[in-house]
């Protein structure tokens, strides 16, 4: 099958699509989502390489570090890095000719710092809902539904869509006073809450106030509250005692805690001791509070627990020995699984299948269905995640692993005995030759196809993506987005057929076999995710090509495919860029390029051990450091 | 039943108000009975409408110049299928032809020769309500590139006690967790609520402070501190803010603010006599009406953008296998792309769908008709506005459907209005266009009596190289 060339725009099957249109849509030069840069500028005179950054305690530059710059240094040597280099230093060169009248000297400000910009971050919904649960597990008040996320490029915590709104406020003073009446619904509860049994006297009062303020303040603001923040809280505690009583009171400091900036936001103190920083402008290390926070948000998707707040008390989280150490410690806790589940979830849109339009799915168009499949495949890709990653799994396990968690409902769409357990889920192992990994599960398979049918474009349009980072073209205004059928008079037809035929002409063809090819590849699987050798009495043909990759081929099935996908440089640097817009709420920037190439190379290397993913992302400069703020 | 505030409050649960709030809002409410305020409705439809489905035909009308026919006198077979539902209203509606989502147009334009999402739906959404070039991220579908025309009167006419708008609505953008029509600013969603439950607690939400002589059980009095809880929340946005950098202070700050928005609302309350029962029986669509009815009346907001649901096709009478979707791509004949084939009945179930959403908009001006309003009803003082995000079906931007309702002192009603298509399509090849929806909003925002000149984006370029103004007025519209 011959490589598309891509000039056209892509049709792809719905308003799903993400477009980028690049000016030069080749495959050499097509819009990565995973880059996200805005500026498109990447000058050489900003590589790090050629400007390292000055980076206090780094003096002993690691292993890792100098195994980056290897890898940046052959990544620079590189035709198409040339190329593209050249390029824009011309751009440059002539932009900088326009505006000085070809007399420009050689750029004399300072080297930019190696390190992405950390912008104010408020908790996503699931960050704070993770927060409420873990700093109070005891109680389970009934909370308001929270406005939705912004979702930028799948995301749902990045920093860039985070304006508050009135209705936001108002579900934060609701829940805040939720959580405040739940913890002080009782006597118990409320000496539990504050450490104190005792505040029958004026004294005793105060001494328990204070005892409250810095016991919930270090938690609830991940630091200790200063002096003056205390009195101020203690003031308002002593005017609430005052017109009600001490419960009262302590219900209402909680539900200040809980609204305030330092609980919903995670400012970061600009670090004045500089750590050794040379200049005002040069990146220094992240306060020591602040990198327990940034840890705990990266990794657990929640607050930090007290040990972490222990670590940055004794100034513990300073070398990047003592980062992993940490970091090491927390994905070996439960917490870290709901990150790998959340991650993965927005990154691969698993999601997806929980959309309205396949809750009306029906039994008549959609045999093996049942009102509860969105959950149950949802549930089921969560425990596939959580489980195959945990302890030690890679990534190439998540897309060739035949373990399975599945209860009745996955069972009789997967075809297999329903597990023992009625009701639970059950790990399984799934056919061998029909199953892999989670291309090819019921979460995937079905929030990818409309109900009744599939489409072969949209599958195609998840993979290029989710998987390889790539933002697909519009279709064509006025595109005939609906199912093919075939003609009373036809006979019956595949779906593959009826979409060869759709996309024929030549037009929709430079863009269709770029698509098709991927998605043919899981034709073997109909909209409800159960396989099938045949289609309308006629044999199901899931050949298909991969295109514009490290690991092009032609394969037969969904399982190749997934197989070749796992040992891919371009997945790989998917996954390593999608995990640092995670880690850091916003896109990666040209400054990070080093860091994302040698991510990759050892992401890829690795087999995809996402841990040592994660963990390298926690340890980086970009993570432990930080720019001065534009005042 | 109609109620006085205080009685109002007391239905709620609310107790009592010092006697001082009381004179203060009972004054307010008797100076709203002289001259009630502007409100507007933003009803938006997806999908667009089938042109051949609700245009009408002007006899003697020239293609050059605007021209318009009487409602008034025309029997109900006599208006277009769409637009029959409305019979009863329609000495109180303006349909418009021609208008053009030029600003849309000239986008997609740009964005074929320097890249960016040019979805034609995405861009649609994101242009409806802001009229500007769409904000473009990376791996997202485009976003509204500005504050929109909702958020901005929002902002104009918000005031303690008073939402600066309600948002309701529900999905349709497959994979869109909302249809993001509204925004506070660019990229940023304004927060949608689907439920009318939901969105019923959120109106009556705001909490009056028990005032002096009332019973005072604690909870009363717990409940009552939440004012000086949010000062004290709010001084702490206020301290920490200046600490920040540039980008984190304006997220506090804006925080800070509306903090002390939600406090001074409280105890503020309805500030007109109105009827707060809510029937929560029939359609969600025709609840959230009663809800905008309610809020109104109460004058707890007065700005509205409801995004109504694409129905099942079996609630339409259509099989359960199919979408409106999928529908509306082969519902017009002529258009021509991929594959693209005409379909008799996508072009009526599209149809179909264009009657169901003028019944839904029957009822939310009965609703709003059927509150006295000084000598008036309340629709009498209220812009209904029926838009959709694309001119047709088939996602073509020109010629969108748009419909006022109410306001008659600033609109001429009763009338159907056709602009004429004469200048240049920003993108080569297209249809000519008639007047851009900019312009319509500038008679939106001076019929909620602003006096801007301008929305959004103000001139385009026609693919024949001729500027196209979006500024000003489409006067023809107003009265006198």
């Amino acid at each position: 099958m011959p490589l598309p060339h891509r000039l056209c725009s892509r049709f792809a099957d719905e308003e799903a699509v993400v477009v980028a249109r690049s000016r030069h849509s080749s495959r050499g030069s097509r819009t990565n989502v995973a880059n996200g840069r805005s500026s498109g500028s990447f000058p050489d005179r900003r590589m790090p390489s050629s400007a390292p950054p000055p980076s206090p305690g780094y003096a002993q530059e690691s292993r890792a570090k100098r195994a980056i710059l290897e890898v940046f240094a052959t990544w620079q040597t590189s035709a198409v890095r040339r190329a593209f280099r050249a390029s824009l230093l011309l751009a440059v060169a002539i932009a900088g000719a326009s505006i000085t009248g070809c007399d420009a000297a050689e750029p004399t400000e300072p080297a930019p710092a190696a390190v992405g910009p950390s912008p104010l971050r408020r908790m996503s919904n699931g960050e704070y809902l993770n927060a409420l649960h873990d700093l109070f597990p005891e109680v389970s008040p009934v909370l308001p539904a929270l406005p939705n996320d912004t979702v930028v490029a799948g995301f749902e915590n990045a920093a860039e869509a985070q304006q508050p709104s009135d209705l936001r406020i108002a579900r934060y003073e609701t829940i805040a006073n939720l959580y405040a009446a739940a913890m002080t619904r009782d006597a118990t509860s409320v000496q539990s809450l504050v450490g104190c049994d005792d505040w029958g006297t004026p004294d005793k009062a105060e001494a328990c106030a204070s005892k409250l303020i810095e016991r919930m303040g270090r938690r609830l603001f991940r630091r200790p509250l200063p002096l003056e923040e205390r009195a101020r809280y203690a003031e308002r505690f002593q005017g609430w005692k005052a017109a009600i009583d001490f419960e009262a009171a302590v219900r209402l400091t909680l539900s200040a805690m809980l609204q305030a900036p330092s609980f919903l936001y995670r400012p970061e103190p600009w670090n004045s001791a500089g750590n050794g920083a040379t200049s005002s402008a040069s990146p220094t290390r992240v306060e020591p509070y602040a990198m327990a926070s940034r840890l705990a948000f990266f990794l657990w998707e929640s607050v930090p627990d007290e040990a972490l707040l222990d670590a940055a008390a004794k100034d513990e989280l300073a070398t990047e020995v003592q980062v992993r150490s940490q970091a090491e410690r927390m994905l070996a806790d439960g917490r870290a699984r709901r990150t790998l589940w959340s991650f993965h979830r927005q990154w691969l849109g698993l999601g997806r299948i929980l959309d309205e339009e396949h809750t009306f799915r029906t039994p008549q168009i959609d045999p093996h269905w049942s009102p509860s499949s969105p959950i149950s495949a949802t549930t089921e890709s969560r425990l596939f995640v959580e489980n195959v990653l945990t302890p030690n799994g890679t990534f190439r396990d998540l897309l060739t692993s035949r373990r399975a968690w599945i209860d009745a409902d996955m069972a009789r769409i997967y075809g297999v005995a329903p597990p023992a357990n009625t009701g639970g889920f059950a790990e399984i192992l799934l056919p061998e030759g029909q199953r892999a990994g989670l291309l090819t599960r019921v979460a995937f398979l079905a929030g990818l196809s409309h109900r009744g049918g599939t489409s072969p474009p949209i599958r195609g349009n998840g993979i290029e993506l989710r998987l390889l980072c790539r933002l697909p073209l519009s279709p064509p205004p006025g595109a005939d987005l609906s199912m093919p059928t075939a003609g009373p008079s036809d006979g019956p037809k595949t779906t593959r057929t009826l979409f060869e035929e759709r996309t024929a002409p030549g037009k929709c063809q430079s863009c269709h076999a770029g698509l098709n090819g991927l998605g043919f590849g899981f034709e073997h699987y109909d909209a409800a995710g159960a396989f099938r050798a045949q289609e309308n009495g006629l044999p199901v043909d899931a050949h298909g090509a991969l295109f514009g990759t490290d690991v092009d081929r032609e394969f037969d099935g969904a399982l190749e495919l997934s197989g070749t996908l796992a040992r891919s440089e371009v997945v790989a640097r998917c996954a390593a860029t999608q995990w640092l817009r995670y880690a850091t709420g916003r896109a990666p920037q040209d400054v990070e390029e080093p860091l994302l190439e040698g991510l990759t190379t050892r992401f890829r290397a690795s087999d995809g051990d996402v841990r040592a993913l994660m963990l390298a992302i926690a340890t980086s400069d970009t993570f432990r450091l930080r720019s001065p703020e534009i005042r | 039943m109609k109620l006085h505030r205080r009685q109002l409050l007391k239905a709620l649960g609310l107790g009592a108000l010092s006697g001082m709030a009381v004179q203060a809002s009972e004054e307010h409410a008797r100076a709203d009975v002289v001259t009630p305020p502007a409100r507007i409705v933003f009803f938006v439809t997806p999908h667009g409408l089938v042109p051949n489905s609700w245009t009408m035909p002007i006899p003697d009308g020239a293609s050059d110049r605007f021209s318009e026919r009487a409602l008034v006198g025309l029997r109900e077979e006599e208006l277009s299928t769409v637009l029959r539902p409305l019979h009863s209203f329609r000495d109180r509606i303006l349909p418009i032809e021609g208008l053009s989502h030029t600003s849309a147009l000239a986008d997609i334009a740009e964005l074929t020769r320097t890249g960016g999402d040019l979805n034609n739906h995405s861009v649609g959404v994101a242009h409806l309500l802001t009229g500007t070039r769409a904000l473009q991220r990376p791996g997202s579908p485009c976003s509204g590139g500005a504050r929109s025309l909702d958020q901005e009167l929002a902002l104009r006419t918000g005031a303690p006690g008073r939402f600066g708008s309600r948002v309701y609505g529900f999905d349709y953008v497959p994979n869109a967790t909302v249809a993001p029509f509204s925004f506070l600013g660019p990229g940023q969603a304004t927060p949608i609520v689907a439920d009318p439950k939901a969105a019923y607690a959120d109106l009556m939400g705001y909490y009056v402070p028990v005032a002096k002589g009332a019973p005072r059980d604690r909870e009363a009095l717990v409940a009552a501190m939440r004012p000086s809880v949010l000062g004290a929340v709010g001084r702490e946005y206020e301290l920490l803010a200046p600490t920040l950098g540039e980008d984190g202070r304006k997220k506090l700050e804006e925080h800070r603010r509306l903090v002390r928005e939600l406090e001074a609302s409280l105890g503020a309350g309805p500030q007109a006599s109105c009827d707060p029962s809510f029937d929560r029986t029939g359609h969600d669509v025709t609840q959230l009406m009663r809800l905008v009815k309610l809020a109104f009346a109460c004058d707890l907001t007065r700005v509205v953008t409801m995004v109504a649901p694409v129905p099942q096709c079996p609630e339409l009478g259509y099989p359960a296998e199919a979408t409106m979707h999928g529908y509306a791509h082969q519902s017009i004949a002529g258009a021509t792309s991929c594959g693209t084939t005409f379909d008799p009945v996508a072009e009526r179930a599209m149809t179909d769908l264009g009657v169901w959403y003028a019944k839904h908009f029957a009822t939310l001006l009965r609703e709003l008709d059927s509150v006295q309003e000084g000598t008036g009803t309340l629709l009498d003082r209220t812009l209904v506005v029926w838009l959709t995000e694309l001119g047709t079906p088939t996602h073509a931007h020109h010629d969108g459907f748009t419909l006022l309702a109410g306001a008659q002192d600033f609109f001429k009603l009763g009338r159907y209005a056709r602009y004429p298509r004469t200048l240049s399509n920003p993108i080569p090849d297209y249809p000519r266009i008639g007047p851009g929806h900019n312009r319509l909003y500038v008679s939106l925002l001076q019929a909620m009596g602003q006096s801007d000149v301008t929305f959004g984006m103000t001139t385009a370029r026609g693919a024949d190289g001729s500027e196209i103004s979006l500024r000003g007025a489409l006067t023809e519209l107003h009265r006198g």
